[in-house]
């Protein structure tokens, strides 16, 4: 009886360490974020005088109101979701597509194709850069919105995630809807696509994140303010005018920034944690 | 709608791998057929062909006369359901039903006529909203079933549709297809690898082993007139008794003599009997255990199975040799007996080197 009692004494102060520590990494987490937030209240001057009149009254708007009056905010999130939203609807067109053709259809060539194209997934992007930029050069592709989405379409994870998740689909599903006189066409859009839906949200979330939060192309091919993205917008406001216009006027636009992630991410939040622990591939 | 299929010199490869070769086989219309055989004998295949998931390398496969080996499954007018039921998961029990009758455009009106007719029929009517990961093994069974009868096929094809149901529901679903049958009247072929389900299910068994069939026949004529050795030891349950034996006539008939000194007279004619090295084969019902004999064969009792109504005993004979015997339900006979065994000698077979069989009564081979 003793031991018993004190095993749940135990358990329990297990517990309690564990919330502990818990709460510390959500507060480190959650700290610069919060941070963030406080000094996008705050006026520009009294920051400049008293940097830790952050944490104290009093607190103002004019930062956000400066931000939709004057910044170039706005068209850069329009241009952030054009492309990142682009980019993960052609990606999931083009990667399904594919997956499907590795997994189920028989052409010559097939497996060496399929190699290849994980081999892409081993070449980094640094490597294709030059010659990226002087073929989307040749043909005036810079400044554009294909010129910023074309490079992500070439996607060896969506191919090789779908290729696997239509590899794990059962072949007599296939055979039963093509016994109930489906064509290939309507195999894979009424019976295969629905069921990869799993894949299909893990493949547009880790798509739209990394488009929205990319910079290195961005920098390179978007040179006019105005087909700036998020990243590349944001960064040229702190080289430019961090000194004259003030840290809270920046930190309102970070959060202008991070808001729409942090949407997609609330009503994502379930498939994005089983993406991220890969229990979405079977 | 019902239909004759007939299956002729048809041969199947998968590389250098000779699956069925020049196979032939005709079923008349209503007709339940069973392909029966050991995982790998081409049953499956064979279904398959017919179905047109495999084409058919040579030869050819005819429905009610009109060549379909060339024709695209859906065209072919056979339904199937398979092992693993293959429903689709993310639609309703009614929109799975509905799909193949949608592909080829059936009225609304139609497809809801025909859904509720088979809902009855199979008592699933209260599961049409629900999806088949919200079903039962037994439930997504009835609605594989459902899914093929609702689109009237010509033939229906059963690819070991009870192997992944427990042994309660699979004897249920049995009877029930069997009740199907006889209220559908539609040509049915179903493989299986369970003699017990071919047995039970079957106007004829088509027992295949090796690329070839062994033998065609009522499941009787199976049971008891084997074609060969194979079937005589593939069907029935415990496999028959092999002994090696040499033969002789007496009075014109076989009389087999093994090395554990047993004589079985049998009622095989020995005329026409070639040659040669011969099995006896008997079943274990048509060997009783009886108390030892100085003049009958003897042996100690290895095994005892007590299945209820019998006693199956198994006896170690003095050669090595292994019989199983029949005793009553409540044998008193216990492991480590002395015992003795009457052979029924008339309904013992013989069979040659080559597998050929052959039977007693009549005479001749099968």
């Amino acid at each position: 009886m003793a031991s018993h009692s004190a095993e749940i004494r135990g358990r329990s102060f297990g517990d309690r360490l564990l919330f502990g520590l818990v709460i510390l990494l959500a507060l480190a987490m959650a700290g610069p974020v919060l941070y963030v937030i406080a000094l996008s209240l705050k006026d520009n001057k009294e920051l400049m005088v008293d940097p830790h009149s952050v944490f104290h009254m009093p607190y103002t708007i004019k930062n956000y109101i400066d931000t939709i009056g004057t910044s170039n905010v706005f068209s850069w999130v329009l241009n952030s979701f054009i492309v990142a939203g682009g980019l993960t609807v052609l990606t999931l067109i083009l990667s399904s597509l594919a997956g499907y053709g590795f997994a189920r259809l028989n052409f010559p060539g097939r497996d060496a194709l399929f190699v290849i194209v994980l081999l892409g997934l081993a070449v980094p992007e640094q490597a294709v850069l030059i010659a990226r930029h002087q073929i989307f050069s040749w043909l005036g592709l810079h400044n554009t919105y294909p010129g910023l989405i074309l490079p992500g379409l070439s996607s060896a994870f969506g191919v090789f995630l779908m290729t696997q998740y239509f590899r794990a689909i059962p072949k007599e599903l296939d055979e039963a809807a093509i016994l109930d006189n489906a064509s290939r066409f309507r195999v894979f859009w009424k019976v295969l696509l629905p069921l990869t839906v799993p894949a299909q949200a893990t493949l547009g979330i880790f798509t739209f994140l990394g488009a929205w939060n990319d910079y290195f192309w961005p920098l390179i091919s978007a040179t006019k303010k105005e087909m700036f993205t998020l990243t590349v917008g944001i960064a040229s406001t702190q080289q430019n005018f961090a000194q004259s216009q003030g840290i809270g006027f920046l930190m309102a636009q970070a959060v202008f920034a991070g808001a729409p992630i942090l949407i997609i991410y609330l009503f994502f939040q379930k498939y994005i944690v089983t993406a991220v622990s890969g229990a979405a591939v079977r | 709608m019902t239909a004759s299929i007939d299956i002729n010199k048809v041969t199947k490869q998968f590389g250098s791998l000779t699956v069925l070769d020049e196979l032939s086989l005709s079923i008349p219309a209503n007709e339940f057929v069973v392909f029966l055989g050991p995982s790998g004998c081409g049953k499956s295949t064979l279904l398959r062909m017919i179905a047109g998931l495999e084409s058919v390398d040579a030869g050819e496969i005819l429905i009610n006369g009109e060549r379909i080996d060339n024709q695209p499954p859906g065209q072919r007018g056979v339904a199937m359901v398979f092992q693993s039921y293959a429903l689709y998961p993310h639609m309703t029990v009614r929109d799975n039903m509905a799909f193949g009758l949608k592909n080829i455009s059936v009225e609304r009106s139609v497809i809801d006529a025909r859904i509720a007719e088979a809902a009855r029929m199979l008592e699933i009517g209260h599961l049409l909203d629900r999806k088949p990961g919200q079903l039962s093994g037994g439930q997504r069974q009835r609605v594989a079933i459902g899914r093929a009868v609702v689109k009237e096929p010509k033939a229906f094809l059963f690819d070991e549709p009870l192997s992944n149901l427990d042994a309660a529901l699979r004897t249920r679903t049995r009877i029930e297809l069997a009740q199907l049958h006889q209220r559908l009247k539609s040509t049915m072929i179903f493989v299986t690898h369970d003699q017990i389900e071919a047995m039970t299910l079957a106007d004829r068994i088509v027992v295949m082993n090796n690329r070839k069939i062994e033998q065609i026949g009522a499941p009787m004529e199976i049971y008891n007139r084997p074609a060969t050795r194979f079937v005589a030891g593939f069907v029935g349950a415990p496999a028959m008794n092999f002994l090696p034996v040499k033969i002789r006539a007496e009075g014109g008939l076989v009389v087999a003599e093994s090395g554990a000194g047993l004589r079985i007279a049998t009622a095989i004619a020995a005329e026409g009997l070639p040659g040669g090295d011969y099995e006896l084969g008997i079943r274990s019902e048509h060997v009783r255990i009886t108390q030892p004999a100085p003049d009958a064969a003897e042996g100690i009792v290895d095994v005892l199975e007590r299945l209820g109504e019998r006693t199956l005993v198994y006896v170690r004979l003095g050669d090595g040799h292994q019989i199983v015997g029949s005793d009553s339900g409540d044998s008193r006979v216990a492991v480590g007996d002395r015992v003795g065994l009457a052979f029924e000698g008339a309904k013992a077979h013989l069979f040659e080197a080559a597998g050929r069989a052959w039977h007693g009564q009549e005479g001749g081979h099968g």
